[in-house]
């Protein structure tokens, strides 16, 4: 699951029949640095890819959500549906604190 | 699998019934001259990793829907061992 911050919403006027009532948003993932104040500071597009994901949860814009790429986007779906990513998880709260010190006893 | 390090944690109240309860933690893979590589993300742990220890992760969407028992469970990434 990673973790991407809402930046905008997608509404498609043509799409396959499986997506009806689908909701789609527009998710820039979030990188080390701004883990940690991301869930209480507006959106900033990352340097990563943005991704389009389905919507299940009702995510606004600044949501720092977690989503779930590759088949398992299906699995909650009792009919085949054509996508790969999926909000799964809405958060509340992220804290992130990497090790000083590396495994291999260096300072980071 | 995935060899990472537990770098953090995740409150959600708001998610897929699935995660409901469970404790969602921030890892962060470890590269070949043991620093950590990438973005962190977020993984179900089960046995109670603590912080900064290692970690396996499975990515298998299977496998994390039989430890969920939720057949319709978008899991991915669970942590499936604590290194010693």
């Amino acid at each position: 699951m990673r973790i991407a911050q809402v930046i905008g919403r997608i509404t498609l006027n043509l799409q396959d029949p499986s997506f009806k009532g689908g909701r789609w948003l527009l998710v820039s993932p979030l990188d080390s640095s701004r883990m940690n104040d991301a869930c209480n500071t507006d959106a900033v597009v990352s340097k990563e890819f943005s991704l389009v994901t389905y919507d299940s949860l009702g995510a606004g814009e600044g949501d720092v959500v977690g989503i779930v790429e590759g088949a398992e986007a299906m699995a909650p779906f009792d009919h085949p549906i054509p996508i790969d990513a999926i909000t799964v998880a809405i958060f509340d709260s992220i804290f992130y604190q990497p090790p000083t010190t590396s495994l291999a006893g260096q300072a980071i | 699998m995935i060899h990472a390090q537990v770098v953090g944690h995740a409150v959600s109240s708001h998610c897929h019934p699935s995660l409901a309860g469970q404790k969602m933690l921030l890892c962060q893979t470890i590269d070949a001259d043991g620093k950590l590589a990438g973005a962190p993300m977020v993984a179900i742990d089960l046995y109670g990793a603590g912080m900064h220890s290692k970690v396996f992760i499975s990515t298998d969407g299977t496998a994390a829907r039989n430890v969920v028992h939720d057949p319709k469970s978008p899991i991915r990434n669970f942590i499936q061992g604590v290194i010693d």
